[in-house]
């Protein structure tokens, strides 16, 4: 479902609001408003068939009384060039008028109404009738007194137009409205919204890892309880992000001194004069708390991955400096191993956005991890490079590889390898899936070019 | 020799004391950061191991004030520490070396050597790493105890390598040292230097870390 900003929603909601209540009461008024004209109308009809009843009366025509004169016929003018004469009076109706005698002869009509067949029996009234092509409605007075029948009608088109005109009127005003409405609404609804569009460029510009709270000037007295729990909220996780660190730090700290000391205590006896038996008991001390030690950096370079991560800001990293740097760090491992390691042909910089932190971490575990699975005498090869749309990362080996089958397993946490030399170096291929997890990119374990060996490749797309 | 241990941890200060006093260097223990900087100011020292978590005064402080108040002698900082951050400001105090806790005996004389080779190395005139030493007056050289014969060139190669034994020497910057900016050189002049050594020394003294650089291992075949 597509989500409406709340902005558009309100508007929307606003204008269905005015349409709902807008609408009934305007086709009220609108059927109200017909209706009164209709019997305004009906009553001017009536009216005018009152009055010339009286004129007749008073003026004892003629017509009225020496039947042998026939009837009198009054001129119409036409609807147009009534108009001109009367400069655009468009409300005049086209009327018509018939009078007739108590014996139902036709004494007096109008040229338009010549042809109205006359009633068989006269009754007072209002009635409807279709004539001469036009619906009329027609008054009907039966004056007893005066023996008049006098017939009023109108054109039904003509009243049309006054209701046509009268609908325009209040209509017009509605439709032309409305849109005009919804644009103010809208600009209305927008500008009342902006306490919170501010809200929203205060937490976006702020920097990862800034502990000063947001604040917002004049923000409304809804909106003040969202800021302070979100101040609140951010200041627990700046402090939970501050505590990791430290924590890690002192973990660091409190776990490397004593180590340090053991292994200095240690290498001091195996220089000393001891037995052979004594000597390789040493010695296996030895590799245990190097193993220990490692584990150690491991854990705490995860740590550090997590907490760096949470807090961090990516920044210009430079492939090929990390990786020298992970390479001189790594230069006892990497010159007197008896492994042949090699930084394949590479250009000067490979930049990408990231962690530097992490991705020295990835290089380096890579390249550990290589280093312990391949025999004396085998080959490690690092290559970097760029490809479309992303950065590689390689590591190829010579050594005993991974099976296929076997492949998805090795990214577990603490996994081993059965056939690795004995180190446990599933916690590196951990912290590479992390680092590479932070970057979005994705790690494929595939088999080395010669055949023989593990090849695996971490692609950093140049987007992320 | 007379080293500057400045640790303020009884059980390491104490054990590597001990490694280095069997190494036959004169050790002087100072639990105390302030105590350190008026050891460090009086300039007997040839070399100084610094702590970097310390009570009284910190260590990268009296690293800078000791700096600051031109003391020379090299520094070599140790810290439990979470790696590049604490070793980039390490260096940047006035460090000349830094080593992350924990680390073996061989390491940390290692590196005492190498910059002690440098500090020293003019005075005596002598650079040893294992079974290769190097007179610098005479820029003679002895592999297994037997007098080898050097070129100018090979001489300084060899030089720049023991200096840094136990790390990476760029090609480029090996390229820098023995030819200047002169790109009319090929690219294979160091190959073939490098080469020429190995034939007097043995192949194995100097590794090669292809796309990298060379190194001589700490303790050379």
């Amino acid at each position: 479902m597509r989500t409406l900003s709340l902005s558009g929603r309100l508007r929307w909601m606003i204008i269905a609001v005015l349409i709902a209540v807008l609408l009934p009461l305007g086709l009220y008024s609108y059927f109200r408003s017909l209706k009164e004209t209709r019997e305004l109308l009906d009553g001017r009809l009536a009216q005018s068939a009152r009055t010339l009843d009286v004129m007749i009366q008073h003026a004892s025509l003629d017509v009225l009384h020496r039947p042998e004169i026939g009837s009198l016929v009054v001129p119409i003018l036409s609807r147009k060039a009534e108009e001109q004469l009367m400069h655009g009076r468009t409300y005049e109706a086209e009327v018509g008028y018939q009078v007739l005698d108590m014996h139902n002869r036709m004494r007096l009509t109008t040229a338009n109404f010549a042809q109205l067949p006359l009633p068989s029996t006269p009754i007072s009234g209002f009635e409807n009738i279709f004539f001469d092509g036009y619906g009329w409605r027609l008054f009907t007075l039966v004056d007893d007194t005066n023996n008049v029948v006098i017939r009023m009608g109108e054109r039904d088109d003509s009243r049309r137009d006054i209701t046509h005109a009268l609908w325009l009127d209040l209509g017009l005003p509605q439709v032309v409205g409305l849109p005009l409405l919804a644009l103010l609404v809208g600009w209305a609804v927008k500008r009342g919204l902006r306490p919170l569009n501010r809200l929203r460029q205060a937490l976006a510009s702020r920097a990862p890892g800034s502990r000063e709270p947001i604040q917002l000037d004049n923000a409304p007295r809804e909106l003040q309880p969202v800021v302070d729990a979100l101040n609140t909220q951010l200041e627990r996780w700046e402090d939970a992000l501050e505590r990791e660190r430290r924590f890690s730090a002192d973990v660091a700290h409190e776990l490397r001194t004593p180590l340090a000391s053991t292994m200095i205590h240690l290498d001091s006896v195996k220089a000393s004069d001891v037995s052979p038996e004594a000597w390789s008991a040493l010695t296996s001390a030895h590799s245990g708390l190097a193993r220990l030690a490692r584990r150690i950096e491991q854990l705490l370079a995860l740590a550090r991955l997590e907490a760096g991560a949470a807090a961090g800001q990516r920044t210009d990293v430079d492939l090929i400096a990390v990786a020298m740097n992970v390479i001189d760090e790594l230069a006892p491992l990497l010159g007197e191993s008896g492994v042949d390691f090699a930084f394949a042909e590479h250009n000067d910089t490979l930049k990408i956005r990231g962690y530097e932190a992490a991705i020295a971490a990835l290089v380096r575990n890579l390249i550990e991890n290589a280093m312990h699975h391949v025999p004396l005498g085998g080959q490690v090869q690092l290559a970097m490079y760029r490809s479309q749309d992303a950065a590689i990362i390689e590591v190829v080996d010579n050594g005993p590889g991974i099976p296929v089958e076997r492949r998805a397993a090795v990214f577990a946490r603490f996994h081993r390898e059965a056939a690795s030399s004995g180190d446990g170096y599933g916690l590196g291929l951990s912290i590479v899936q992390r680092a590479a997890q932070l970057h979005g990119a994705t790690i494929e374990l595939l088999d080395a070019p010669s055949g023989r060996g593990l090849r695996v490749r971490v692609a950093i797309p140049d987007a992320a | 020799m007379h080293i500057i241990l400045v640790e303020d941890d009884l059980q390491l200060g104490g054990a590597i004391q001990q490694a280095l006093e069997r190494l036959s260097y004169a050790v002087t223990w100072l639990r105390d950061g302030r105590e350190a900087l008026l050891a460090m100011r009086d300039q007997t020292a040839d070399l100084v191991l610094l702590d970097l978590g310390l009570p009284n005064k910190d260590g990268l402080e009296v690293l800078a004030e000791a700096r600051r108040s031109h003391v020379n002698t090299p520094v070599i900082v140790m810290t439990a520490r979470d790696g590049l951050e604490a070793r980039v400001r390490g260096l940047d105090a006035g460090a000349d070396d830094y080593l992350v806790k924990p680390f073996h005996v061989e390491e940390l004389s290692a590196r005492i050597r190498s910059l002690t080779r440098r500090a020293q190395g003019l005075a005596a005139n002598r650079i040893d790493v294992g079974v290769i030493s190097l007179d610098i007056g005479t820029c003679e050289a002895e592999y297994r105890g037997k007098r080898i014969e050097l070129t100018r060139r090979e001489f300084s190669l060899l030089r720049i390598l023991m200096e840094r034994a136990g790390r990476i020497v760029r090609r480029e910057h090996l390229e820098n040292s023995l030819y200047g900016l002169d790109n009319a050189v090929g690219s294979s002049a160091l190959e073939v230097q490098i080469h020429a050594l190995r034939r007097k020394l043995s192949f194995d003294a100097i590794r090669t870390i292809r796309g990298v650089g060379y190194m001589i291992p700490r303790d050379p075949t």
